[in-house]
């Protein structure tokens, strides 16, 4: 029975949410009924984190679904923002429509480089984060764009419910769609079958580039949009600043069930994952643990899981088995003889 | 028959691609030479020097980077973040007097980098993920480290790398010295022509008897290497140090490793080649620079010139 509990719980679907769990558990037996960690003020916090983080883990996980890597993220995540808050002074909806439109577009052209001319994502998707990088700066002028318009920052950070914003809602809302299209949609099917064996995918009639393009398309969607409602709600763009959200992207898409060898993530998943990163964030600095603590913890997470991942894990840990059951059985005979 | 002759269509085309590359290396070359001679003030010895200084510091970490690119492990996102600690580390020990903080900035390197080429190596972790961690735990343990201070030389003798011999900044001939034992290491040893095998095709080289995980981490701990020397020559010029010193470095490095010419797959490449990235790139900075262009534009230039170049790469690559 206790066996079957925990083979549950650390089966590749629950695990990002028995992560979750053990996080919040770990972190309130340390605040140990303080009232710091459970407290509509860090959920809320917890909440706003996940709006910035959230929709960079889901773009960068839908890749890393269709086993490939878009670098490209952390610069769209900030040229949609200066794209936004360039032109949306006066028309806030039209900055945030070219922002992601910006994003579906670098996705579209990266998509079509990587299947017409066959080249590796981690490569075209290099060149892309420069060239985005590039895009912003330029657009920007090097120096922090301000966003006149402030109502819109206050609406869109306005706590409702306690424990939501309108930038959280958004957030949520869009992990809600991608969830439904990969649950219940040939989508998902797709996604994943184009993952785990590209060419047996292709042998069965898929038309994986297409599905490749597309998952480009929404991943620099996803990102652009997380851009355009960070840089709203803080009311200023800036080029540089915003690109250190690729480790903890990657981090979160990880711990949230995604594998790099394809093929395996949900939107769910990645959304427990980037909840866990969150309340390890906002959880940790309201105990009022020093904020370095969380990078170790991060990067810690993140190299556990690369490892438990790795091709090779199995093999050198039969090996070592085997290895340390020869041994015994050697001492044992020379022990009898 | 027919498949004979179906190879040698395909041998010449890909010929034709090879010298369509080889015409367009040569006429970037010529246009970049051009823009970079009619230039004023291009060929003053400020400029050629500023290039030299410039070039030395990212140039060791491209250097570096092109060891992990060769084993088929395409890039570190960490390097830039080893460039700063191993500067962090440099200054701190600079009490112990030069030598010793010398050698344990470059101890440092090594070991931080080669244990991430042991968990590439050994367990087939992916690359660009264990490179992740590692930025996020070096960010959090110099972070812990110093308190978010920074840090300032605990001793004398930084002089040394920043004066000249025989006109020339010291940083760079550090540089060059660097190249230079890297492209020999590639060369003419048995471990650095294991790298190339291992990037090739890492299947057939553990067939052929190459211990994988061993090229590896070696190939990581000289990228670790050449990150220290950037730092030390960093933490040198600006004489005091904090996170932020290498920050970005990785990027530019790999821009360099890639318009340099080694495959982003692994398997072909060397350190004369990004000296050669890292030198076009510092030209065209410098050129852009002395025409008045702003530093954002140069930003925007490198990276359609690394998504260009990677692009032509694989037109001329397919057989």
């Amino acid at each position: 029975m206790i066996q079957q509990v925990g083979r549950f719980l650390i089966a590749p679907a629950a695990r990002p949410f028995t992560i979750m769990a053990g996080a919040v558990v770990v972190l309130g037996l340390i605040d140990r009924g303080n009232g710091y960690f459970f407290s509509l003020g860090t959920l809320f916090s917890v909440m706003q984190l996940f709006a910035s983080l959230g929709l960079v883990a889901l773009g960068l996980g839908l890749s890393m679904m269709v086993r490939e890597f878009d670098l490209s993220v952390a610069g769209m995540f900030s040229l949609a923002g200066c794209i936004a808050v360039i032109t949306g002074g006066t028309n806030p909806w039209l900055g945030a429509l070219l922002g992601v439109a910006a994003g579906v577009v670098s996705g579209l052209i990266q998509g079509l480089i990587m299947t017409r001319l066959k080249l590796s994502s981690v490569g075209v998707t290099l060149g892309g984060l420069l060239t985005l990088q590039g895009l912003a700066y330029v657009l920007s002028g090097n120096q922090t764009v301000s966003y006149p318009n402030m109502s819109v920052a206050l609406g869109l950070n306005a706590p409702f419910a306690q424990l939501f914003s309108v930038r959280s809602a958004v957030a949520l809302a869009v992990f809600l769609l991608a969830a439904l299209l990969m649950r219940y949609t040939y989508v998902g099917r797709d996604v994943i079958a184009t993952g785990s064996d590209r060419r047996a995918s292709r042998v069965a009639g898929l038309n994986t580039d297409r599905i490749l393009i597309g998952v480009f398309a929404a991943s620099g969607a996803s990102s652009a949009l997380a851009g355009v409602l960070l840089s709203y709600s803080l009311g200023a763009a800036s080029p540089v600043g915003l690109s250190d959200v690729l480790a903890p992207a990657a981090a979160a898409a990880i711990v949230g069930g995604v594998s790099v060898v394809g093929g395996r993530g949900s939107p769910a998943g990645i959304a427990a994952g980037v909840l866990t990163l969150c309340i390890l964030r906002s959880g940790l600095s309201a105990i009022g643990v020093p904020p370095y603590v969380h990078d170790l913890v991060t990067g810690g997470i993140l190299l556990f899981i690369a490892v438990l991942d790795a091709p090779e894990l199995a093999r050198h840990i039969t090996a070592w088995r085997l290895d340390r059951a020869e041994r015994r059985a050697q001492t044992f005979t020379a022990k009898l003889s | 028959m027919t498949e004979i002759a179906l190879n040698n269509r395909l041998r010449g085309s890909g010929l034709r691609a090879r010298h369509l590359v080889l015409g367009i290396r040569i006429v970037a070359a010529a246009t970049i030479a051009g823009f970079a001679l009619t230039t004023q003030g291009f060929l003053s010895t400020l400029s050629i020097n500023a290039l030299l200084t410039a070039i030395s510091f990212v140039g060791c970490v491209a250097v570096g980077m092109t060891f992990i690119t060769l084993t088929g492990n395409i890039m570190s996102l960490a390097l830039g973040a080893t460039v700063s600690a191993t500067a962090l580390t440099f200054l701190a020990t600079l009490s112990f007097g030069i030598v010793p903080a010398l050698l344990v900035a470059l101890l440092f390197g090594v070991v931080i980098t080669g244990l991430q080429g042991f968990l590439v190596g050994y367990f087939q972790a992916n690359p660009i993920l264990v490179s992740i961690a590692a930025l996020s735990l070096l960010l959090g343990a110099a972070a812990f480290a110093t308190g978010g201070h920074r840090i300032y030389p605990a001793g004398e003798g930084l002089a040394i790398f920043k004066g000249r011999i025989a006109g020339i900044p010291v940083q760079a001939l550090c540089f060059f010295a660097t190249v230079i034992a890297a492209q020999f290491i590639l060369s003419w040893t048995r471990i650095g022509r294991q790298m190339a095998m291992v990037g090739s095709n890492s299947r057939a080289a553990t067939a052929a008897g190459i211990e994988t995980t061993w090229t590896i981490t070696i190939a990581y701990m000289a990228a670790g290497a050449c990150a220290a020397i950037s730092g030390v020559l960093l933490a040198a010029r600006y004489g005091s140090g904090d996170m932020e010193l290498g920050a970005g470095y990785d990027y530019t490095a790999i821009a360099a490793v890639l318009v340099g010419g080694t495959a982003i797959a692994g398997g072909s490449g060397s350190a004369v080649r990004t000296l050669v990235g890292v030198t076009v790139i510092a030209i065209i900075e410098v050129v852009l620079l002395l025409r008045g262009f702003s530093e954002q534009l140069q930003y925007l230039i490198t990276g359609i010139i690394v998504l260009a170049v990677i692009m032509l790469h694989v037109v001329g690559e397919r057989r």
